[in-house]
């Protein structure tokens, strides 16, 4: 165990998802051929001035929401001045006095990791760097970010990526960013310091890592980097470090600029934005239920810790499966199917929930008949590309499949029958009170109708039978 | 002081990416003091209220529809840069991003 407790404090770049930039008519698309998503206000033309976009105004209200903020009613932004490529208007547009949100958290273990602010600010163009030449693509040039400022409340990687899978799956499901780390549209620059006292050490940044496993991995390094300086009498400096994925180490980017020399003031082109109450509920309103409400109703419905996580990592799913919240079905028998075979079947055919044939009355009648015995797994197993594909009430695909449920007895009887001749020695230890002779019966009788039989009238009939024998 | 001094000329200078002869760092250090001078009048103005003063009028922002135009003029724009590369803006080398 190190004698250092490290620090980590976690800034989160979230491009959001909407159709147009964020001072700019532009479209919000990166992804386009280089630079055709771009206007003489993303290009930094003299006189231009920024219009503010009501739909980042309402994702990032949304985030806040989200993530527990106090919304701040009125607010401005700021020119953050630096001089480079990216950047061609000399300054880039964000909010350092009056961040759109403070004061959120969310829960990791059930500690509370706060967020200090949440800020709406424009993303710079994307260089990309070859033959001692930069080369710029303006189609990111004021796509709307939210940085999201943690405290420096986390002390392992582990809180950190659990902080950062928070996160993400929280502004997912609010549907405000695609989250996509790996492509660029959450960026996450992470801050660690390390000290044997109760004073905080002295912090890098560490920039430039594109998953939340590398975050770990960075941490890590920087952790024991700062250890052996420090036992080596060293000094640790304020300074800005990138990820090498390629070695799993963070190499020197360059000390850090201090705040002055960003010379932040007012950006006087747009006014005072003030939030009413209105707008406020109205987004309040469109917030699904998120993440960790959705745990709670599934723990709550008994359904297995490690199907609940891949609800949640399956918004469909558990979109679909909380049509039935309101309902008593049997939701550990609901979770099974729909994890199981079913997502099999719609990642094979590259599907979601939503494009099969599985209406939410159809699901409840496969449910019920699953819960109260009527079919076996099997058997759904056997119908259930029809059930997905086909317009039919399950009874009706059963009655076309010649599937027989409950009338059938007479061919049971006959069956059971020879099962009972055949074990006699187990039908005698039933009879004398061992209840699993029965068992092994059940099982002998299954086997022989090969799963096709609804269990729970092959087991009432089993019983009458061995007490008559 | 009627005169910045040398560093803190060639520190602004920098974050410019200016490079300045000795003549003109002389010449700028008295300007740039006039300069600040001149600006720091302001904090003598006697005012009644703690609120920014952000922008000539007090009306709350109007707040743009989130539909995307097509801009018609992007190849203009985008002329008016000295080199191109495909469909890249190129500038010199900056690699410390």
């Amino acid at each position: 165990m190190s004698k250092y407790t490290a620090t980590i404090g976690i800034e989160i770049h979230v491009e959001l998802k909407t159709n147009s930039k964020v001072f700019s008519p532009s479209k919000n698309d990166y992804n386009s051929t280089a630079n055709t998503n771009i206007c003489e206000i993303d290009l930094g033309y003299p006189g231009v001035l920024p219009t503010l976009n009501k739909g980042v105004i309402m994702s990032a209200l949304k985030a806040c929401l989200g993530l527990n903020c106090n919304i701040n009613k009125k607010m401005h932004f700021d020119r953050k001045n630096y001089f480079y490529p990216d950047l061609p208007k000399g300054y880039q547009i964000t909010q350092a006095r009056t961040p759109i949100g403070c004061d959120g958290y969310v829960l990791v273990d059930n500690k509370k990791i706060r967020i200090e602010r949440i800020h709406i600010e424009e993303d710079t163009a994307k260089s990309l760097h070859a033959n001692n030449k930069t080369y710029l693509n303006y189609n990111r040039a004021g796509v709307p970010l939210i940085e999201i400022v943690s405290c420096p409340d986390m002390h392992t990687k582990e809180e950190a990526m659990k902080y950062l899978e928070r996160i993400r799956e929280t502004l997912f499901y609010l549907g405000v960013s695609d989250c996509k780390i790996e492509e660029g549209s959450m960026r996450a620059d992470v801050n660690v310091s390390i000290s044997d006292n109760d004073t905080l050490g002295t912090r890098t940044e560490i920039k430039n890592i594109g998953s939340i496993s590398n975050v770990g991995i960075a941490i890590d390094y920087e952790i024991k980097r700062q250890e052996q300086i420090i036992e080596s009498g060293g000094i640790i400096e304020e300074e800005t470090r990138k990820f090498d994925s390629a070695t799993n180490t963070t190499v020197l980017m360059r000390k850090k600029e201090t705040g002055n020399d960003y010379r932040y003031f007012p950006e006087p082109d747009i006014p005072y934005l003030e939030i009413f109450d209105d707008m406020i509920s109205s987004v309040k309103e469109s917030i699904v239920l998120l993440p960790d409400e959705r745990r709670k109703i599934y723990l709550e419905r008994n359904i297995l810790p490690i199907n609940v996580e891949k609800l949640i990592n399956n918004k469909d799913l558990s979109d679909y499966l909380n049509n039935f919240i309101e309902t008593d079905i049997n939701f550990k028998i609901a979770s099974n199917l729909l994890l199981t075979d079913i997502l099999s079947y719609l990642n094979k055919n590259r599907l979601s929930i939503f494009d099969t044939k599985l209406s939410i009355n159809k699901f409840n009648e496969l449910v019920t008949l699953l819960s109260d015995g009527i079919i076996t797994n099997k058997i759904f197993k056997d119908i259930m590309i029809d059930i997905l594909e086909s317009d039919s009430s399950v009874k009706d695909i059963l009655k076309e499949k010649n599937i027989s449920l409950e009338t059938d007895t007479a061919s049971l009887e006959e069956i059971i029958k020879k099962v009972l001749l055949d074990n006699e020695k187990s039908v005698n230890d039933y009879k004398a009170g061992k209840e699993n002779a029965l068992k092994f019966l059940m099982g002998m009788v299954m086997k022989e109708v090969k799963g096709s039989f609804n269990p729970k009238l092959v087991n009432e009939t089993l019983i009458k039978m061995c007490k008559k024998m | 002081m009627n005169k910045l001094t040398k560093e803190e000329v060639l520190h602004v200078a920098n974050l410019a990416r200016l490079d300045l002869s000795e003549e003109e760092i002389e010449k700028f250090s008295y300007q740039l003091k006039e300069i600040l001078d001149s600006i720091n009048k302001i904090n003598d103005v006697q005012i009644s209220t703690d609120e920014l003063f952000i922008a000539p009028w007090t009306n709350n922002t109007t707040l743009r529809e989130d539909n995307y135009k097509e801009y018609t003029m992007k190849e203009d724009i985008l002329n008016n840069s000295s080199y191109r590369f495909d469909n890249f803006i190129e500038v010199g080398g900056v690699f410390d991003e």
